[in-house]
């Protein structure tokens, strides 16, 4: 309560800048300029989508440096917040994480698309004539995506981050069924269906929220749209309208960030869309979404406590649920989509703790997830390139033939489970302390155990891909080569993060200690 | 904010209205007849807000935002995609009897609810008063229902109409909770709808000419 009041005697300490409105208008400019002029030029397409993901990474890069370089007088030690639209849009250090997570990710799955659509077989399978017109519009969305999950991780207005998380949902549908047989019909149908209700669910909440920080009477109609300045005065809001808008809020945000048990549109979606969206899917789309759940409950920590045990059960669930349902799976997508839940729930467990420890570690595994799962999606990817096969079973001793996917699936399996040196050990490791320290010992030993679980269920597929004998009947794997280094480029600059960040962790604290600290709500 | 000028028996018909086209669309096996219903409900919504608006002049923008978009382009698009597909619903897994059952139901415990409890939903001012309430209770009716129709359709495109539902009964509680919010987040959130509606159309579509049918039951390609 004594924070909360003296945050709010303070004014807002943002700076006024032209980073935030740039970074989500400039990609959806860009997806019009694609459609204007890339009809027939695929060229054109690729080198727009690709200088606006640069772009993007760029001033996700700049804002992040700015946030973390910059200091305010009036308040020591929380870095500089950049506003813009009169506090309409605000980047503070918890936002510069997730763009950096959009920035970075998006720049290498735009890479990799630029191969990967160039693939024939790949073509055959939408149909040549279709793949033709269907290029220029996938790149369209593909920027679009980028520039709505932008816009949802820069906005601080309630109703417009409802808004901003149903447009990704609404620019990736399409990209979803991008195939459009039978499989990724059924995978578009249910995402679009179950998302968009799941999102309603989350404006309810959004807007029962709004009306609660308006009623508080210091709030005009206007401010009380204002995340930041409903944060103010969430003390004041009766428990029981917190706690109707929160139970919205998470049934909303947390369908959408595929936290068990409102996944079952996740292993669909992530398996079916080809391989650049799944990356986008899986490393940025559900991160954004936790980010937008952390950002609106993490304001009623201090008012319901009971939250806390309620979420840890939740992710726990999920953790555990995610990494038992990859252990059977035998398509190699599926595996890593159900990973995602899996990995979701940790990073949930974390953030739910409100604690200091709590957030850094939960944040820290969110950043980590992203690259992991970027790089072993992307490895996947590049098995079902070079060979055509999905499933774990028909593949076998790839290792000699594919050295450099082998290499990066290897050490994405080995990161994910939370395996040193890597930099899921050091954010798994944070958590497991963090839950810990609140006293929740269930919490880690379920934690600890999904880690074992999550390590066999990569491992024995990792061997059977790539190193048992081919499978009998499967002639052609005899063949197979190394993806062409435009597909493995960013796997092993992923990887090599990856380690990076296991070595020396401490390369992310700056930015993490600040955004930690922004929904670190309980406790010192 | 004055309320007493509002059109108090008129807002009550128009609600109760709403609240029998939302069973009739729901409950209607030809599709047609069900997408007029949804229609019928979005123009009742544009007379309600009209009706409101009269206490809070920033609804007539809203008004004339749902007849654009709830009133004209979503039935326009169920239409044509309800002639390129097929006209009559796959049978639903309940049937009409509990349907109405269900229905009236939601309505006395929500109104009882809205009524008796209005500080948990909306510890807002404006809830406190009676019109107010009603509203409240019919939105809340309209959601659960399009959560019914969701849940115990097996037509894709009942389902949609089920989605549409649901968005009502949001839109229509933001009357009594959030009176103050900005035009261009009401245009996001109407327009939205629609790209929703619209997406999901085509991509039934798409379903329609792959499984041969609407009905979701035989999406089955992808278990586990």
């Amino acid at each position: 309560m004594v924070s909360i009041q003296a945050a709010a005697a303070v004014p807002a300490a943002g700076v006024t800048s032209l980073l935030p409105p740039a970074v989500f208008l400039l990609p959806i400019v860009a997806g019009f300029v694609i459609l204007a002029g890339g009809r027939r030029h695929h060229g054109f397409c690729k080198t727009v989508a690709l200088l606006t993901a640069l772009a993007v990474a760029g001033m996700a890069g700049w804002m992040a440096w700015l946030v973390v370089g910059g200091t305010v007088p009036s308040l020591p030690g929380r870095g500089l917040v950049l506003s813009a639209w009169r506090d309409e849009l605000r980047v503070d250090a918890l936002s510069a994480l997730v763009m950096l997570v959009i920035g970075v990710v998006g720049l290498f799955a735009t890479l990799y698309s630029a191969k990967y659509l160039e693939h024939q077989p790949l073509l055959d399978r939408v149909g040549v004539g279709r793949a033709e017109r269907r290029i220029a519009i996938f790149y369209a969305l593909l920027v679009w995506f980028l520039g709505t999950m932008s816009w949802a991780a820069v906005t601080n207005n309630i109703v417009m981050l409802y808004v901003a998380v149903e447009a990704t949902t609404l620019t990736s549908g399409l990209l979803v069924a991008f195939f459009w047989d039978r499989r990724a019909l059924e995978a578009g149908y249910k995402y679009l269906m179950l998302l968009t209700v799941g999102i309603t669910f989350a404006l309810f909440g959004c807007v029962v929220i709004y009306a609660a920080g308006a009623a508080t009477g210091r709030l005009t109609g206007g401010e009380a749209l204002l995340i930041s300045r409903v944060r103010e005065v969430a003390g004041l809001i009766p428990q029981r309208s917190a706690l109707v808008g929160v139970s919205l809020l998470i049934v909303g945000f947390g369908m959408k960030a595929g936290l068990a048990p409102f996944h079952p549109w996740l292993p669909d979606a992530h398996a079916e869309a080809p391989t650049p969206v799944s990356v986008l899917l899986s490393g940025v789309m559900i991160n954004v979404a936790l980010y937008a759940l952390a950002r609106t409950v993490s304001i009623f920590f201090p008012v319901l406590p009971q939250l806390t045990v309620f979420l840890v059960a939740l992710g726990a669930f999920s953790m555990l649920l995610g990494a038992v349902m990859a252990l059977v799976q035998d398509d190699l997508k599926r595996l890593l989509a159900y990973s995602s839940v899996s990995q979701m729930g940790y990073v949930l467990a974390g953030i739910a703790l409100g604690t200091y420890l709590g957030a850094f570690g939960g944040l820290f595994h969110l950043l980590n997830h992203a690259l992991i799962k970027a790089l072993l999606f992307m490895a996947a990817g590049a098995v079902i390139y070079a060979t055509g096969i999905r499933r774990v079973s028909g593949l076998g001793g790839l290792a000699s033939r594919m050295p450099v996917t082998s290499a990066c699936f290897i050490v994405g399996a080995l990161a994910i489970a939370g395996f040193p040196p890597f930099n899921g050990f050091m954010s798994k490791l944070t958590v497991y302390l963090a839950l810990a320290d609140t006293g929740l010992w269930w919490a880690v030993g379920v934690a600890v155990f999904t880690s074992l679980v999550t390590l066999v269920a990569f491992i024995r597929p990792a061997i059977r891909v790539f190193w048992a004998a081919p499978a009998p009947g499967q002639p052609a794997l005899a063949a197979t080569r190394e993806v062409p280094a435009a597909l493995w480029a960013p796997m092993v600059v992923l990887a090599a993060v990856c380690l990076l960040l296991g070595v020396a962790p401490g390369l992310a604290y700056g930015l993490l200690d600040r955004a930690a600290v922004l929904i670190a709500t309980v406790g010192g | 904010m004055n309320t007493a000028s509002l059109p108090v028996e008129l807002i009550r018909t128009l609600s109760m209205t709403l609240v029998i086209t939302s069973v009739l669309a729901v409950e209607t096996r030809r599709l047609r007849l069900s997408a007029a219903a949804y229609a019928a409900q979005a123009l009742l919504i544009v007379a309600l807000l009209a009706s409101f608006a009269r206490v809070n002049p920033s609804l007539y923008w809203w008004a004339a935002t749902a007849l654009v978009t709830k009133a004209i382009l979503i039935p326009w698009f169920l239409f044509r995609y309800i002639d390129r597909t097929q006209p009559v619903e796959v049978p639903p897994f309940v049937g009409f009897g509990p349907s109405v059952v269900v229905a009236a139901l939601l309505m006395i415990g929500f109104f009882r609810l809205t009524h008796m409890h209005v500080e948990l939903l909306a510890p807002a001012g404006l809830a406190r008063e009676e019109v107010f309430r009603t509203n409240l209770a019919v939105a809340a009716t309209v959601f659960v229902l399009g959560l019914y129709a969701l849940l115990t359709r097996r037509d894709a495109i009942k389902t949609v109409i089920g989605l549409c539902l649901l968005e009502n009964g949001v839109h229509l509680s933001l009357v009594s909770l959030a009176p103050d919010l900005s035009e261009t987040a009401l245009f996001g959130v109407a327009s939205e709808v629609v790209v929703t509606v619209f997406l999901l159309l085509y991509v039934i579509r798409g379903v329609y000419r792959e499984f041969g049918t609407t009905d979701t039951l035989r999406l089955k390609e992808l278990q586990w």
